[in-house]
């Protein structure tokens, strides 16, 4: 007797890649990542407390190339996940939600997390 | 919290309510306002971070160890692990089930809770003794 295998439910690959999946995805993968990236910041509060040489190396740490592309990386994920968090606080208020708006919302959210992103390392770090 | 059998009975009655609606609604609502609190998080570390991003002990004890910055950056750090410990569960709740759910869940629960014991441990350091 041949055994027929179980169907399979399809996963992503069958459906047409659309900007409001790319973010939705997005803001779970920036999740995970700010997750991680709270132990930088431990990291560094640890550094501080515990005396100036744990400091320094941190500081030797965050400040390589390195550890600035990271640190580059963790602003913009923290700002596309808390505009992604304000998306859905609009989309609770049922306002959005049309074809075309939720569109519109998703492009603004990746659109406005790199020019944020990119203002504040230059006035905080390339300027300033 | 244990995750309970669902047989396919439980899913047909319609008396048993499938799913946690208490929990879920708490998780939900949780969620968002630790997302609210994490915004002002978010504006207070930058500010913190601006000021103090490679400087030396003497500034970070000035800065963070002053009351009007550390406490309130010790307590949205707190709200930040209660966020990323309901954020992790929802992704845990889609990809794993039974003992290996609660053995990711228990690891997850570890380390938000060393997150906010070091992170806030070290934020009190700064603060009441330098």
């Amino acid at each position: 007797m041949t055994v027929r295998s179980r169907p399979l439910s399809p996963h992503l690959q069958v459906y047409r890649w659309t900007i409001t999946m790319t973010m939705s995805i997005v803001h779970r993968a920036t999740g995970i990542a700010n997750y991680a990236g709270s132990a930088l910041l431990v990291l560094w509060l640890v550094a501080a407390a515990w005396g100036p040489e744990p400091l320094d190396a941190v500081n030797g740490l965050f400040g390589s190339w390195f550890g600035q592309l990271v640190l580059f990386g963790y602003t913009w994920s923290l700002t596309h996940h808390m505009l992604g968090g304000i998306r859905h606080y609009v989309w609770d208020f049922i306002l959005g939600m049309e074809a075309g708006q939720r569109e519109m919302l998703a492009w603004a959210n990746v659109i406005a997390s790199v020019v944020l992103t990119l203002l504040i390392w230059t006035i905080f770090v390339w300027v300033g | 919290m244990r995750e309970q059998i669902i047989t396919q009975k439980t899913i047909a009655d319609p008396r048993s309510h499938y799913g946690d609606a208490k929990a879920s609604t708490r998780h939900f609502i949780t969620q968002r306002l630790t997302g609210v609190s994490n915004i002002a998080f978010l504006l207070l570390l930058l500010f913190v971070v601006v000021r103090l991003a490679g400087e030396d002990r003497g500034d970070m004890v000035e800065t963070i160890g002053s009351a009007w910055i550390g406490l309130p950056l010790a307590l949205l750090l707190g709200i930040v692990t209660i966020h990323m410990r309901n954020g992790m569960r929802d992704i845990l709740e889609d990809y794993f089930h039974g003992r290996t759910y609660r053995l990711y869940m228990m690891l997850n629960t570890l380390f938000c809770l060393i997150i906010a014991v070091a992170g806030i441990g070290a934020i009190l350091k700064l603060v009441f003794w330098g």
